[in-house]
């Protein structure tokens, strides 16, 4: 087959998505039809697509909020046109490997809220779970809804230079991108309308419905419609697009922490015809905001009084306070320890190995391997304050040696994984860039994952960043029916 | 409906209009000026314009030049057309789930658009293109909201936002007119005409001269003409009665008695009575009831009744961003 396109493609010895460990030369099964369409188009033809992509996703105010730049602060998240092709038996084990995951980290917080057994066993040591900072020592011996603590769970999945998939973390607290998903899913049906449905490639449309049903699932009343809210931080959040195209989706209403109001243990919303009460709260903000009477006393996005009523079981949220100490980077060290505790079941998903900083004979191993380790804080999100070894100068990592021994429960190691890469299409033309892979986990009545997920891409030549508030940007993902 | 999101309706409306309504004076300020018998040199008419929208000292204080880049780009000044459509804007985007996909991207695209810097050269090579866009939007997005979502209350809040809006502006051409001095020359009464898009309807109903009697008496009290202070203030009362349920005539809230008097001010009263008691004075007691009546909308959808009195700061703050 003649490829035009990836004449000069190189995989420089990573995993490929597209081309597996080969060299470049002849696409895996799964990618040929795909290929042969980018093949055939020339620059020009894939430009102007990709620059419809961009104004669609501009015009449709498709962006994201940068913090702390206060001119054009809203970007469009960077997408490319070239998707990611998973075949289904691949999937399905990726699927099952979720599902089993999701059980054990609720089976997990349930136990550390009723009696930690886990701790007495001598799985976990004590000193793990109460010194993350997001134990929540109120929510022991209260009964959530279902037994169910993370509803929504966005688990970042990476494959390895064999292309072995490995779970990279768990977002058990507020994961978001799963609009962007959905998006991509819209503007690449325009762009590649014909190979799109020759591939057969299984739809994502029904995760808002899902959703729904997820979230109607925990309502106090069980009689009539439950009334189900997604609350916001507002229109200043870096995801406040996704907020209101989930609201709009599912026919919920968005809500400000002002739209509600809480009286005798209940929490209602303001309307025009006065108060209406509200049983579920899809809640996009962090425990430490929802209720200045009891976290934050300087929260101005929360709601009074809501923590009570929580905690009387008048109100149901999702996810439930305290799901934080699951997704803790320390936490995730013995996740696949809690999957053979809670289930007798052995992982079906391999992690990275991780060395835990407060651990003496780990940290003393971290700081003298730093520039062959990726150091993460624990408890950050979006990619901050982390430090590539191999990417580091010597001043950084003296810097990060202090911060380590200054507080070594904040800090995690990890031996740098080389991330599979995806045929990207670059200024140069297409080349490889590396990628993660985000599903979206929903537990409710069963657990159902949407097939594939948000394929987050590392534009910057070499990166192995892929969030978006540092140069990341996407790609649709298809699964295939067959 | 969400109190919040009723309010924030109502006001995206409201600026889109203004946005309008500002462009419009604009625009027929600078085509007039252009006449030979214009008060050329003194801009006399652009200053009482400016003057009834309250925005004289702040246009002082500007570095913009001229009141018409002023009036259009002006940063400082909360009512240019920039900032309605950035104000619009922001509205709309807390209230997306509310609104149609076309009724976005119209909106969203015109704000890109200004924020550019082809605005401004688009407004300095072809001012007639740029004041174009601008209204054609306006008229799009009034064409889309009536044709693209629910006719249900969100869309009355904005219908109301819409109406109130109007009545205000076509007070302030009137009160331009009252402000300027000396006794309007043909040329002002054209300009305010056209400023509410009033002219050729205007010529159908009075075929002869013009005169400010004639001129004023159209704008305040002309029963059809949907610029005309009686009609935007019939579309208020009749929008209110919708929302509550009450039938016209009767009021159930403050918002609908205000309402309703002022309904019954100009459906009441003549222009010869309004002349007599000082054109100027009535048009500014007129502008008070709807201050009011916007108000009371607010203390009566949006505030809970325990807030009406307190001084709780997070209303009143946002009130002040509002106006």
């Amino acid at each position: 087959m003649p490829l035009n396109r990836f004449s000069s493609y190189e995989t420089d010895g990573f995993f490929d998505e597209m081309f597996g460990l080969g060299d470049g030369s002849e696409p895996l099964d799964h990618y040929h039809r795909l290929v042969s369409r980018i093949a055939k188009l020339d620059g020009e033809r894939m430009e102007a697509k990709q620059r419809q992509a961009a104004s669609s996703f501009l015009e449709h105010g498709i962006t994201f909020t940068v913090y702390g730049d206060d001119k054009g602060s809203e970007r469009i998240f960077p997408f490319d046109l070239i998707p990611r092709v998973i075949p289904l038996t691949e999937w399905q084990l990726v699927e099952q490997g979720l599902s089993q995951r999701i059980i054990a980290l609720n089976l997990f917080l349930n136990d550390v809220y009723h009696g930690a057994k886990i701790i007495k066993d001598g799985i976990i040591p004590r000193e793990v779970v109460e010194s993350s900072p997001h134990f929540r020592r109120e929510m022991i011996g209260f009964d959530v809804p279902r037994d169910i603590y993370i509803h929504i769970c966005g688990s970042d999945l990476i494959r390895d230079e064999n292309g072995k998939y490995l779970v990279l973390e768990d977002n058990a607290r507020c994961p978001s991108g799963v609009s962007y998903l959905l998006e991509n899913r819209q503007i690449m049906k325009k762009a590649f309308p014909l190979t799109y449905r020759d591939m057969s490639v299984r739809p994502v449309e029904a995760y808002p419905e899902l959703l729904l049903k997820t979230l109607e699932f925990l309502s106090p009343r069980q009689s009539g419609k439950p009334v189900c809210v997604l609350l916001t931080p507002g229109v200043y959040n870096s995801a406040y697009f996704e907020h209101t195209y989930l609201a709009r989706q599912m026919g919920i209403e968005i809500v400000e922490g002002r739209d509600l109001i809480t009286t005798d243990g209940f929490v209602y919303m303001r309307t025009t015809h006065g108060l209406v009460q509200v049983d579920v709260i899809y809640r996009r903000m962090d425990d430490e905001f929802l209720d200045p009477t009891f976290f934050n006393k300087d929260s101005l996005l929360g709601v009074s009084g809501l923590m009570d009523s929580y905690l009387r079981g008048n109100v149901s949220l999702a996810n439930g306070i305290g799901t934080g100490v699951s997704d803790d980077k320390v936490t995730y060290a013995y996740v696949p320890e809690m999957i053979r505790y809670y289930l007798d079941q052995e992982p079906i998903l391999d992690q990275v190995p991780t060395y835990l900083c407060w651990k003496e004979e780990d940290c003393k191993f971290v700081l003298e391997n730093l520039p062959d380790l990726v150091v993460k804080p624990a408890n950050e999100s979006g990619g901050y304050g982390m430090l590539v070894g191999s990417a580091s100068t010597q001043k950084q990592r003296m810097e990060f040696a202090q911060r380590i021994r200054a507080s070594p429960r904040d800090y995690i190691a990890q031996p740098i994984v080389a991330l599979s890469r995806h045929p990207t299409f670059c200024e140069g033309g297409i080349e490889g860039r590396h990628v993660d892979l985000r599903p979206f986990i929903l537990y409710g009545e069963d657990v159902e994952i949407v097939p594939g997920g948000l394929t987050r891409v590392a534009l910057e030549k070499g990166s192995l960043v892929v969030n978006s508030s540092q140069g990341g940007g996407s790609k649709d993902t298809w699964v295939l029916k067959d | 409906m969400l109190s919040r999101v009723a309010d924030t309706l109502y006001w995206m409306s409201r600026f889109v209009e203004r946005a309008e309504g500002v462009t419009r004076l604009v625009e027929i300020h600078r085509d007039t000026d252009l006449e030979s018998d214009a008060r050329s040199g003194d801009f006399g008419y652009w200053h009482s314009t400016l003057q009834s929208m309250c925005a004289k000292e702040q246009f002082e204080e500007d570095e913009m030049q001229g009141p018409d880049a002023f009036l259009l780009f002006s940063s400082q000044w909360n009512n240019s057309v920039i900032n309605s459509i950035n104000s619009a804007r922001e509205n709309a985007r807390m209230v997306r789930d509310q609104l149609s996909e076309e009724i976005w991207v119209e909106l969203n695209s015109l704000y890109h658009f200004l924020n550019s810097k082809n605005a401004i050269l688009e407004y300095q090579n072809d001012e007639s293109s740029f004041f174009r866009r601008i209204i054609r939007f306006s008229l799009v997005f009034q064409g889309l909201s009536d044709a693209t979502i629910h006719h249900d209350e969100g869309w009355r809040f904005m219908s109301l936002g819409k109406y109130l809006e109007r009545a205000d502006l076509t007070s302030r051409v009137l009160d331009t007119l009252t402000l300027l001095g000396s006794d309007p020359s043909r040329l002002d009464l054209i300009r305010a005409l056209r400023s509410c898009s009033a002219f050729s309807a205007y010529r159908k109903r009075y075929r002869g001269a013009l005169t400010m009697h004639n001129v004023a008496d159209f704008l305040l009290f002309s029963q059809d003409f949907p610029r005309s202070i009686r009609f935007s203030i019939r579309g208020v009362d009749a929008q209110l009665h919708e929302i509550s349920g009450v039938p016209s005539g009767n009021f159930s809230n403050e918002a609908e008695r205000l309402a309703g008097s002022a309904l019954a001010q100009v459906n009441f009263s003549n222009i010869d009575s309004m002349i007599r008691s000082g054109l100027h004075n009535s048009i500014d007691d007129l502008q008070k009831n709807l201050m009011e009546v916007g108000q009371s909308i607010f203390e009566t959808y949006v505030l809970l009744p325990f807030e009406i009195k307190s001084t709780s700061p997070l209303p009143l703050l946002q009130m002040q961003q509002q106006q």
